[in-house]
């Protein structure tokens, strides 16, 4: 009885936290929409918007390799440089036979994204089959490799770089909603059936291929879609940004937006959005306000906020301390009383499951080498499937 | 063959700090990125000490002190509290610390980069070729550093401990060793190794600048895992196919430009043939 | 889910820790009631030292220019933001500062970086006088864009004559990464083929990338090899005083010629290097002229040390700006940038303007921008 009576409740919940990333996203998106369209939006909240929402789609979509398909790849600004030279080209060309600069845009996102999908397919084919630290090194001597090719071609701009024409100040109208889609797409992907495939691939392989995924299939597709969409990034910055600056493409900026997943947690992607807006603002913040003889401090802080961020969240020994002050804990409890108040009082205490309180990401290595018990914590059966367990 | 010898040389210095990598790597599970900034901190802890003293001998020895104790606190302070988190977090850390040691060297010193200058040594010819003394003696110097390490590990029983907590942390700390202990003297061996390094890199590139050390460091790092990133003497001999292939490149007008390039793609086509590297062990997976 | 509103607290205490730590403390910057000259530049980085150079000059000139009493007793104030040499800060750093109320700027001290400052400053037409940008792109990127250091193609273009007056085999090593640096080789390619001399025989051209590495080992192992009678170098004096030393190293004595990138390469050297060093450069530390004196012991006195050609160059950028200003008797401290460029603009092209600084006298602007004075070849005396 109780149980039935709490499913829908569940049900929402899923449904809120999924609807919660498009509700970031729009929360930039629509009152400054508004103001920009009356023109009062200022020139730097406008540059900082589309910084953003370019680090977004970045971190978004590396989430989806590292986080989703659990493979480190530390090439991501490699992408984003086919984008940026290939759809800043294309940009350049159609600059000259159609007028529109919306339309031009669009076009050579899809030209740019589809050339680093390419490039995606052809990096990935045959080096998909390292594992960890090998693909990491092999995707960073990819992004390497290609800054410096477009630095040496002079269609390219040579050590300039490449000259582009600026879309103008309402761009991050347009970059934000392609956030958006990105949330969107990355989102569903991973709530399909080919997401719980790929999520299989990360907790286990081997188990995963046992059981009839096909790795390489899904290895590949994660990858492709991921440079795709660090591609489109790369347009937005052509079109952000002249001269297409090759420096800016260097292992540190795939670092960058590898802190940005991290920081905001694997697989998670509310966290990669938070990460990316928040990291962005500090760096651009901290640029601007430290002029002068302050500017050397910037990366003190920086790297100070990341080793103590770094630390509060992962070092174990602060677990006791984590666990005090977890926000989220803590508004948990809070929401718990206030249902408990609305809630019939019959409701025994103890029957609460609370499923999505339990990890539900469970490396299959965990699980073979758990022994499960009925009431055992780490039981799968509970948290991916409990309709299932409520008809028997 | 004048190109060659600049190779080995330049690849004897990889060699030297990629086998830092690959010790951390092989026995800690991290990437210790900051591992590049470690050689910085050495060449300005040669710089000042030159300054002070005039003399190259001093400077070397407060190097390897310093770039010692600084390895012992970064492990102390940013990664052993992190023991046991997810290698990521690792990584990430150890990439703040190296943004923290670069952007401690530019409040220090400036940003101008320093002339050292550890002597001129001359060269001298041998079968036609002049040679510079300095790359000989950084040659044989970092030949002479890796017989030693490899007999350290093969030999003595410390080596063996190291040997057996890269093998399995656990089953070695069943077995009485120290896993803390090990690790903590990894660093301190790997770091005493980015000083002389620092070294013969101030010997070949007689500058220093806060970010001297990332580009060596992501060399270094390539070269490792050319070699079979944990094997020594895989990071040996990725470092000096490293050094030596980019020598050859700069020297070929056509693809001097694209010399990175080069090297990275080297990188890609030899992990293509052999997944783990040259010397890199294969480790079946189970279930 | 349950790790980020953690992770976005915790942040956002640092940062305000940070921003509040930080706004305590800053004595540069933009002052009310004040001419408000604003530029970007690296501050850290690779490059950092270029632009702290910049910085340095630019700052000594306002000091000089507020204890002169200002224009018309109104003082000037500078901020400069760090835009680690690359072009997507320095237009965040641009429009940081425009909304700050830069009035005239100093534009950027690298190339890739200005030309991004220039597009910024095009929409908002705010007139930029760079002090070492010295790529043709950054100058045309419209009629608001001046510079105060000789272009690229100038450069090339002399050193390939005066190369080839002097000497019969020439050397040449440059950067492929840096825009200075290919921009003048580009130049004097063209220059040595007009000159009816052949790549490979009468110059021989060998290249780096300093992002991947400095040791020069090879580059000048072939040139000594190729016996070449001369080192052209056309790159910033870190690099060159690299260079200088592998050769010294390799007991390879032959002279040196580089362009303005090589003032300041006199603290590279040590002993070892005997090779003659000579260079166009505007600017000379060790000249007699007042000017120069005057500057170069402010600057001594206020940081410490020798300033460089980019010190000079930020030194006369701001003078310039200033003496235009008194020329177009702009006497409203509130006038708005595009005003401003829109009066100092016929005043810098006019013609009757001549500005002489430090490093250079009577010089003229041309309707493109770019700077028109005397090149002197200076040898490094030691």
């Amino acid at each position: 009885m109780n149980t039935q009576n709490k499913l829908p409740v569940e049900k929402k919940k899923i449904k809120a936290k999924y609807f919660i990333n498009y509700v970031f996203v729009l929360a930039l998106l629509i009152p400054f929409t508004v103001t920009g369209l009356s023109g009062s939006v200022k020139g730097s909240t406008s540059l900082l918007l589309t910084q953003i929402a370019y680090s977004m789609i970045l971190a978004v979509s590396l989430n989806l390799v590292v986080g989703f398909l659990g493979e480190l790849s530390l090439g991501h600004a490699g992408f984003m440089c086919v984008g940026a030279y290939i759809g800043g080209f294309f940009a350049n060309y159609l600059h000259t036979i159609i007028d529109s600069k919306l339309i031009v845009l669009i076009l050579s996102m899809l030209v740019g994204g589809i050339m680093a999908a390419l490039f995606g397919l052809l990096i990935g084919l045959p080096t998909l089959r390292l594992k960890g630290d090998y693909l990491a090194i092999v995707t960073l001597a990819f992004g390497e490799i290609v800054r410096t090719v477009f630095m040496n071609q002079e269609i390219f701009g040579g050590a300039m770089g490449l000259s582009t024409q600026k879309y103008g100040k309402l761009l991050y109208i347009i970059a934000l909603t392609v956030a958006l889609v990105t949330v969107f797409v990355a989102q569903n992907l991973m709530r399909s059936k080919h997401g719980r495939a790929i999520q299989a691939i990360r907790d286990n392989e081997i188990a995963a291929r046992a059981m009839g995924v096909n790795v390489t299939y899904y290895k590949l597709v994660v990858f492709v879609i991921a440079a795709f969409f660090a591609g489109i990034a790369g347009v937005i910055y052509a079109h952000n940004t002249t001269p297409v600056d090759y420096g800016f493409f260097s292992f540190n900026y795939s670092i960058e937006i590898l802190v940005m997943v991290v920081l905001g947690g694997m697989g998670n992607i509310s966290g990669s959005l938070i990460a990316a807006t928040v990291l962005t603002f500090i760096n651009v913040k901290l640029t601007t306000h430290l002029s002068g003889d302050f500017a050397a401090l910037k990366f003190l802080i920086y790297a100070l906020i990341l080793i103590l961020i770094v630390m509060w969240n992962n070092a174990p020994k602060l677990a006791v301390l984590r666990n005090r002050f977890n926000l989220r804990r803590l508004v948990d409890s809070m929401m718990k009383k206030i249902r408990k108040k609305h809630e019939s009082a019959a409701q025994e205490p103890g029957s609460n499951v609370e499923w999505d309180r339990i990890p539900t990401k469970i490396p299959m290595d965990t699980i073979l080498s758990t022994d499960i018990t009925p009431d055992h914590s780490l039981d799968p059966e509970k948290p991916e499937k409990p309709e299932k367990g409520d008809k028997k | 063959m004048n190109t060659l010898i600049n190779g080995l040389c330049l690849g004897g210095i990889y060699a030297l700090i990629a086998l830092g990598y690959t010790m951390v790597y092989g026995i800690a599970k991290m990437l210790n990125f900051a591992h590049g900034d470690i050689i910085m901190v050495g060449a300005y802890a040669i710089f000042s000490t030159m300054a002070l003293m005039g003399h190259a001998v001093p400077a070397i020895v407060v190097a390897v002190v310093v770039c010692t104790l600084l390895g012992l606190l970064t492990e102390r302070v940013a990664y052993r509290p992190l023991r046991g988190a997810s290698p990521l977090a690792v990584l990430i850390t150890a990439i703040g610390v190296s943004y923290l040691l670069q952007s401690i060297a530019q409040l220090i010193y400036g940003s101008k980069s320093r002339a050292v200058s550890l002597g001129n040594f001359g060269s001298v010819e041998l079968f036609n070729v002049s040679i510079s003394i300095s790359s000989l003696i950084t040659l044989g110097l970092c030949l002479i550093i890796m017989v030693a390490l490899t007999l350290f590990i093969k030999k003595t029983k410390v080596g063996c401990a190291m040997l057996a907590v890269s093998e399995d942390r656990a089953a070695a700390q069943l077995m009485g060793i120290n896993v803390n202990g090990i690790i903590t003297l990894t660093f301190a061996i790997g770091s005493a190794l980015a000083a002389f390094a620092s070294t013969f890199y101030l010997m070949q590139i007689p500058s220093v600048t806060p970010t001297l050390g990332s580009m060596p460091g992501i060399k270094a790092f390539t070269a490792a895992v050319i070699g079979g990133i944990g094997s020594i003497p895989g990071a040996m001999i990725g470092g000096i196919l490293l050094g030596v292939i980019e020598k050859l490149a700069l020297s070929i007008p056509a693809l001097a430009p694209y010399t990175t390039a080069i090297e990275f793609g080297l990188l890609i086509i030899i992990l293509l043939v052999k997944p783990t590297g040259l010397l890199g062990k294969k480790r079946r997976e189970k279930v | 889910m349950k790790k980020f509103t953690k992770i976005t607290c915790l942040v956002f205490a640092l940062v305000f820790c940070a921003m509040g730590m930080i706004s305590c403390g800053t004595s540069e910057g933009f002052v009310e009631n004040t001419y408000k000259i604003g530029a970007t530049g690296p501050l850290t980085g690779d490059n950092s030292s270029y632009g702290i150079s910049v910085k340095e000059g630019a700052q000594i000139a306002i000091d000089e220019i507020n204890a002169n009493g200002g224009l018309n007793g109104v003082k000037f104030s500078f901020e400069m933001i760090d835009d680690v040499a690359a072009a997507d800060k320095a237009a965040t750093g641009y429009t940081t500062l425009f909304e700050k109320g830069m009035q005239v700027s100093i534009g950027s001290v690298t190339s890739g970086a200005a030309k991004s400052f220039g597009e910024a400053a095009k929409e908002d037409n705010v007139l930029f006088m760079t002090p070492s940008a010295s790529a043709a792109d950054v100058i045309a990127t419209g009629a608001h864009g001046f510079r105060v250091c000789f272009g690229d193609p100038q450069q090339g273009t002399i050193a390939a004559d005066e190369l080839v007056k002097n000497y019969s085999k020439i050397g040449v090593i440059y950067d492929t990464s840096d825009t200075y640096s290919s921009g003048i080789y580009e130049a004097f390619e063209a220059q040595m083929t007009k000159l009816n001399k052949t790549k490979g025989t009468d110059y021989i051209v060998k290249t780096f990338n300093k992002e991947n590495n400095k040791d020069f080992s090879t580059q000048v192992g072939d040139l000594k090899a190729a016996a070449c009678d001369v080192l052209f170098l056309p790159f910033y004096y870190t690099e060159a005083g690299l260079v200088a030393k592998k050769a010294a190293q390799e007991g390879f004595n032959v002279p040196i010629f580089g362009c303005d990138g090589l003032d300041g390469i006199a603290d590279q050297l040590d002993d070892s290097v005997t090779a003659e060093i000579k260079y166009i450069t505007p600017f000379d530390v060790n000249s007699d002229d007042a000017d120069v004196k005057k500057f170069v012991e402010a600057y001594k006195a206020k940081y410490n040390k020798t300033p460089d050609q980019f010190a000079a160059d930020g030194y006369d950028a701001v003078m310039i700006i200033f003496e235009a200003m008194k020329a177009a008797k702009v006497d409203n401290v509130n006038i708005t940038a595009s005003e401003l460029t829109e009066l100092l603009k016929p005043i810098l092209t006019g013609g009757e303007f001549k500005y002489s600084g430090v490093t250079g006298k009577n010089m003229i602007w041309t309707a493109e921008g770019s700077c028109e004075k005397e090149a002197n070849i200076v040898t490094l005396d030691r």
